[in-house]
């Protein structure tokens, strides 16, 4: 072994004076596989898919692909299905999280087994869990329908996956279904950090439950809560497969969200040039993505 | 990680309130269980009980034979194959990616370290869907479609940048004054890693694998892409076709989503904690 005169950083950091390994390369030679990994599999076809989508017909650069999306009501209408779906399963994966997570700040016997079964939700893959939804969404067997027919005030035998409200209201229901159970979780681990003290300080000074909660619990949970928004907000845009296989986008496009039009577009119609141009659009919700949870995770960096 | 809840100091006589928060959990765990269980009780009752109008809502008969035959008739058992190599690649590959650079991000200063996390971060962030077609176009100038190992690479492509995340926020929490002690008695800088990191961030790299493994065995649109040949289906991409093919009886179609189901449910369980750190980055406390 190659006996370095070692020094030691400042910050718990390795640092070595001289040496073989003392090398100013060693970190860039450790981590250039995954660069070189990431740059073939991912940025560069990144950067392909945005070609696609500046190619003319007669193989020159042309905005052609962005003026027939920009004109395509079938853009914008997919545009306003993404932003529905999107913000909908956000807002609903919160505050139900957010419920869930209170519910369980307390020491209650069986908390382990309530931990285990919300842990199963994210745990089951995609695909049977499409199944299964599809299965308890049909109109004529299905169990959805023969408990909504419990309720007094909904009609039976609904379509769910033929009405365009209900497609799109049965997606969202299988997302945040799968979805929330994480979310609880981590907001569970969030508000078992809020200190005790700040709690009886509060009510030394007369504060009521709701008063706790907004003055102590929100506050020492409201970074949690904007990290795990962008998270759900990734989570919701990337969604493919459970869209793809509840309604394969449908009916007609009603549940067609950024996702799925990117693939129906390659791969239905194999127009790679228009499913380059809205993956360009999807390539800027991701990297807007990225700038949010890197400012939310310094201001959390930065506090005591 | 477990810290004990506000009330648990203060025991008192069972409140009306706690019951109501007891009767309101049981109500979560119903709504989150229920389709768990609608998939089980499909899975084992015949299909003509499942397929009846107004469905059974507990298991009626089991046909244990018919059961046995079905299963021998789908190709289930070799698609599950396929998906334990796959999976098991990726989690190879993503082990020999990973330790390095997340001891490069955790332990090391170098010019353009904050860049390699921002890029590690925006990949992570990258909807498969955006780049899906390049993806395909690429792998076929390289003969590269219907090819299981490079599925696995593509896999480990997407699957690397939170694993290092997690593996980082493993090696940051290990102690300075061990990692100096073994400089000082000889280590170099890269020997430590074997020597002090690995041993020491076990957890870590026990959640980093299962991560992989499941990453890659849980993915669909990559896998319906590139692979066309049947014979090298993937359990993901086996059991969506099932859902296509009207012959396929029901309750073998929701047997074959609960054995596919079952290993990731069993892991995912047993190491949750590691993973909620994991997956939020370290940035959330605690």
């Amino acid at each position: 072994m190659q006996a370095a005169t070692a020094m030691i950083g400042g910050e718990g950091d390795v640092r070595v004076r001289r040496g073989v390994l003392a090398g100013k390369a060693l970190p860039y030679l450790l981590v250039l596989p995954v660069l070189v990994l990431e740059a073939v599999l991912i940025l560069y076809p990144i950067v392909r898919g945005a070609l696609f989508s500046l190619e003319g017909p007669a193989g020159g650069l042309d905005l052609d692909n962005y003026r027939f999306m920009l004109a395509d009501p079938d853009f914008w209408r997919m545009l306003g299905h993404t932003l529905v779906y999107t913000l909908t399963v956000v807002v609903a994966i919160l505050v139900v999280a957010l419920g869930v997570a209170l519910l369980m700040n307390w020491s209650f016997r069986g908390r382990g087994l309530v931990r285990s079964i919300l842990t199963v939700p994210w745990a089951i893959p995609d695909v049977p869990v499409a199944i299964t939804f599809v299965l308890m969404l049909d109109p004529t067997f299905g169990v959805f329908n023969r408990l909504a027919g419990l309720l007094p005030f909904i009609g039976e035998d609904r379509q769910w996956l033929l009405d365009p409200t209900l497609a799109m209201a049965a997606v969202i229901i299988v997302t945040v279904w799968k979805g929330f159970p994480f979310y609880a979780l981590v907001l569970l681990a969030a508000l078992q950090n809020v200190p005790d003290e700040l709690y009886d300080a509060a009510r030394v000074d007369g504060a009521g439950p709701l008063a706790q909660f907004r003055h102590v619990t929100l506050p020492g949970v409201r970074d949690t809560i904007a990290l795990l928004a962008v998270l759900a907000f990734i989570f919701s845009t990337q969604q493919f497969t459970l869209i793809w296989l509840i309604t394969g986008g449908g009916p007609v496009d009603a549940t067609t969200t950024l996702a799925p039009a990117i693939y129906l577009q390659a791969f239905r119609f194999y127009n790679f040039g228009y499913a380059g141009a809205i993956a360009v659009i999807g390539f800027l919700v991701s990297a807007l993505s990225t700038v949010a949870f890197v400012v939310v995770q310094r201001r959390i960096a930065s506090e005591p | 990680m477990s810290v004990a809840a506000p009330s648990a100091r203060r025991r008192r006589r069972i409140a009306p309130v706690e019951i109501l928060r007891v009767a309101a959990i049981v109500i979560v765990c119903a709504v989150v269980f229920f389709p768990v269980y609608w998939m089980l009780l499909s899975a084992i009752q015949p299909t003509e009980y499942s397929l009846s109008y107004p469905p059974p809502l507990v298991p009626k008969g089991f046909n244990w034979a018919a059961y046995a035959q079905l299963f021998a008739d789908k190709p289930i058992g070799r698609w599950l194959v396929t998906s334990i190599f796959v999976a098991l690649l990726v989690v190879a590959a993503t082990l020999l990616l990973v330790i390095p650079a997340a001891y490069a991000l955790s332990r090391l200063h170098w010019t353009g370290r904050s860049a390699f996390g921002l890029m590690l971060l925006f990949t992570q962030m990258m909807p498969a869907a955006v780049v899906v077609a390049p993806v395909l176009a690429l792998y076929r100038a390289f003969g590269w479609t219907d090819n299981l190992v490079a599925l696995a690479l593509l896999h480990t492509a997407f699957v690397v940048p939170l694993c290092v995340w997690v593996l980082k926020s493993s090696f940051d929490a290990i102690p300075k004054e061990i990692v100096e002690a073994a400089l000082i008695d000889g280590c170099n800088r890269l020997s430590v890693l074997p020597r002090i990191f690995l041993p020491l961030a076990k957890p870590g790299l026990v959640a980093v694998s299962v991560i992989a493994f499941f990453a890659s065995w849980n993915e669909y649109l990559f896998a319906s892409t590139l692979i066309v040949r049947n014979e090298l289906y993937t359990a993901s991409l086996g059991i969506a076709t099932l859902m296509t093919q009207l012959d396929t009886p029901l309750f073998v179609l929701m047997a074959a989503g609960v054995v596919f189901s079952v290993m990731p449910v069993l892991f995912y369980m047993a190491i949750q904690r590691h993973v909620l750190r994991g997956l939020t980055a370290g940035s959330v406390k605690g």
